[in-house]
């Protein structure tokens, strides 16, 4: 097979002077071809570009570098390191750090060949809108959020993201207007260049596909389509965007037999996903500004995660107060676990759970770095439940009749009904 | 114990895709000619299956017409691309191209086709003139709904290739025949219209400004000739 470069040809770094050595191919995509290679013993990947792209995208380099300068927004982005290019030659290309093989693709999950939990798809989906919120804080744009740019590990959740070529300051003109079934119905049309905004809606879809593995633009309309070319594709993502679930025209609703996995999990989700998914894509569809921002992506990820609860097959189910009574799996009557209301939300006291600086101190919101709290089993007693301080502070916590106790840390507080816990700066009560 | 289910539903939905190659088993292309075609398609076998499994929208079938003296089918079931084999083509007879595209256009009408699909890929390869009436053939095909909304590509083999008539094919200026020169411009074309082009029709990749658009898809542009002189190629 003919490849721009070829296995043990050498590149060098254009920062280090370091030297590359191709080890093998890994893949094509429309820019350019993607080797491992090796250097100091350690691997990495190379982006190099067919000719025909440098030449069209005359602002590559200068893109490139600039990226390299301002340094990756966080550790999730396969950013790139530094160019690379060859003696004598115009060609260049970019290192990145090497993807690791547990590590798979949205496509993987579309075609169910990776299967994560809910809590880890969850876990994904709140990454993806950190770093997002990470990347447009920095004033960039990327400009082609898609199915093949975003990797992730059905295990726990943590994803990684590629093809950061093509990221820009916002607004500065670009190469790539995005991906088909991705693109913000402004952008289908023609009538604006990507931008922070269009960004929110690709992020929208892609979250939309991996809860739902569906696109939440194809219903009816999409079904009455024989042909589903270019025209197709422009009406249902450019010209007449409809929700599948809009609660005012059911026009686009889904089809049972060919939209089943979009009526299957709309109504597995609680209630504050589904307003939020119809917010995104009703008033967000042609208003820019009713777009949801990463942040409260952020806050109603967590809160899912917090809503799941374990159906005695094994299953995980979302909490949704008395909405959701059976299990998905077995379809037998759930019951919920103790749960604990923190301000507005819920968090459901699984035999797993682990409280977090994000739950139970108001000053240090999104941080998940050291578990705070955690259930556990009385030593003597199996059938009791308790929440275990494993913070260094102790709790305060007022039972029923108003007594006042303290929980030192490694101790524990029985999950009984309407005991409340204060935190230090947050207060939160036990739910049977 | 058991596994326990995940998370419920199934695949996400696509549609299918039919992909067709029309071969050109004429006299003129017997010996190196109709093995390095053999040899192309082989060699694209692996990367068009590797495209199709990483494309969740659609869901590849792979016919093939050969055509000399008539027209026959080489594949004829829809074959699922991971089940695609190619057995090696022979050359004898005149170029009836016409016949190829009256025996495509059959299979393109609306009753043989399933109801919801992709727009299917047609790539002709010869590296002649048609000997019958290729008019005749390609308004039958065009007269067909899903014929006129095939992705249409024309690889000329050799400096004999007619490009006009494979410009007719494709039947949008926007995209030029591909005329291979040698064997390896062969591989790289074969594989490009097996890959890309099966990639375009489905799930179009990122939208390059400027792209060729005008068409039932917008088709990325298509790799250089290797025989152009080395000191453009960088």
């Amino acid at each position: 097979m003919s490849t721009l470069l070829q296995s043990k040809q050498v590149i060098y770094g254009d920062l280090t002077q370091q030297s590359y050595t191709i080890d093998a191919f890994l893949g094509a995509g429309t820019q350019g071809e993607v080797y491992r290679a090796h250097a100091s013993g350690q691997e990495v990947a190379i982006k190099w570009y067919f000719p025909h792209y440098i030449q069209n995208d005359v602002q590559l380099r200068q893109r490139l570098e600039n990226a390299i300068r301002k340094g990756s927004p966080d550790n999730n982005f396969l950013w790139p390191l530094e160019l690379v290019a060859l003696p004598n030659s115009t060609g260049f290309g970019y290192v990145m750090p090497l993807r690791p093989a547990n590590f798979k693709s949205i496509v993987d999950l579309m075609r169910r060949r990776a299967e994560p939990s809910f809590r880890a798809l969850i876990s994904a989906c709140l990454q993806l809108s950190e770093s997002f919120l990470q990347l447009h804080a920095k004033g960039l744009c990327y400009r082609d959020i898609n199915f093949n740019n975003v990797f992730f590990d059905p295990n726990t959740g943590d994803i990684l993201i590629c093809d950061n070529d093509n990221v820009d300051v916002n607004g500065a003109t670009g190469a790539i207007n995005g991906t088909p079934r991705f693109m913000a119905p402004e952008l289908v049309r023609g009538d604006a260049p990507p931008n922070t905004e269009s960004d929110l809606f690709s992020l929208s879809i892609l979250l939309f596909y991996m809860l739902m593995l569906h696109h939440p633009l194809e219903g009816k309309k999409e079904a009455a389509i024989r042909c589903f070319d270019q025209s197709a594709m422009n009406k249902l993502y450019g010209t007449e965007p409809l929700f599948i679930f809009n609660p005012q025209d059911d026009s686009n609703a889904p089809v049972a037999g060919l939209h089943d996995n979009a009526l299957v999990y709309w109504t597995l989700y609680p209630q504050f996903l589904r307003d939020v998914l119809t917010r995104a894509f009703t008033s967000g569809i042609n208003d820019q500004h009713g777009r949801i921002r990463e942040n409260e992506w952020r806050v109603l990820l967590i809160n899912l995660r917090d809503s799941l609860f374990y159906c005695g097959c094994g299953a995980q189910n979302f909490y949704d107060g008395d909405n959701i009574k059976t299990c998905w799996a077995c379809n037998k009557p759930l019951i919920a676990p103790p749960r604990l209301r923190i301000n507005n939300a819920l968090v459901m006291l699984n035999y797993d759970t682990l409280l977090y600086p994000h739950h139970i101190d108001q000053t240090q919101k999104f941080n998940f770095s050291q578990p705070q709290a955690a259930v556990s089993r009385h030593p003597q007693d199996p059938s009791r439940w308790g929440l275990q301080n494993i913070s260094d502070s102790p709790w305060t916590i007022t039972l029923p009749d108003n007594s006042v106790k303290m929980v030192e840390p490694q101790r524990s507080v029985n999950l009984a009904a309407g005991i409340s816990i204060n935190f230090g700066n947050t207060c939160a009560e036990i739910c049977v | 114990m058991t596994d326990i289910i995940k998370r419920p539903g199934g695949a996400m939905a696509n549609r299918p895709l039919h992909f067709f190659w029309l071969a050109d088993c004429s006299g003129s292309m017997y010996g190196e000619k109709i093995e390095q075609l053999n040899y192309a398609i082989r060699n694209a076998i692996k990367p068009m299956q590797d495209v199709a499994a990483d494309n969740p929208n659609a869901q590849v079938m792979v016919r093939a017409i050969k055509f000399s003296t008539g027209a026959q089918w080489h594949i004829a079931q829809a074959t699922p691309v991971e089940d695609f084999k190619w057995d090696n083509l022979t050359a004898n007879g005149v170029t009836d191209m016409g016949l190829a595209l009256q025996l495509a256009a059959e299979q393109l009408d609306v009753t043989q086709m399933p109801e919801r699909c992709l727009p299917p890929v047609l790539v002709l390869v010869s590296d002649g003139q048609p000997t019958d009436d290729f008019n005749d053939g390609l308004n039958t095909l065009m007269n067909k709904p899903w014929g006129r909304k095939s992705v249409r590509i024309g690889i000329g083999i050799g400096q004999d290739a007619d490009l006009e008539v494979l410009q007719k094919f494709i039947g949008n200026p926007e995209i030029r025949p591909l005329q291979a020169n040698n064997a390896e411009d062969l591989v790289k074309y074969i594989r490009w219209a097996s890959t890309v082009v099966l990639q375009a029709a489905s799930a179009p990749a990122s939208q390059v400004k400027d792209q060729v658009s005008g068409g039932v898809v917008p088709i990325p542009q298509a790799p250089p000739a290797s025989d152009i002189d080395a000191d453009d190629v960088w």
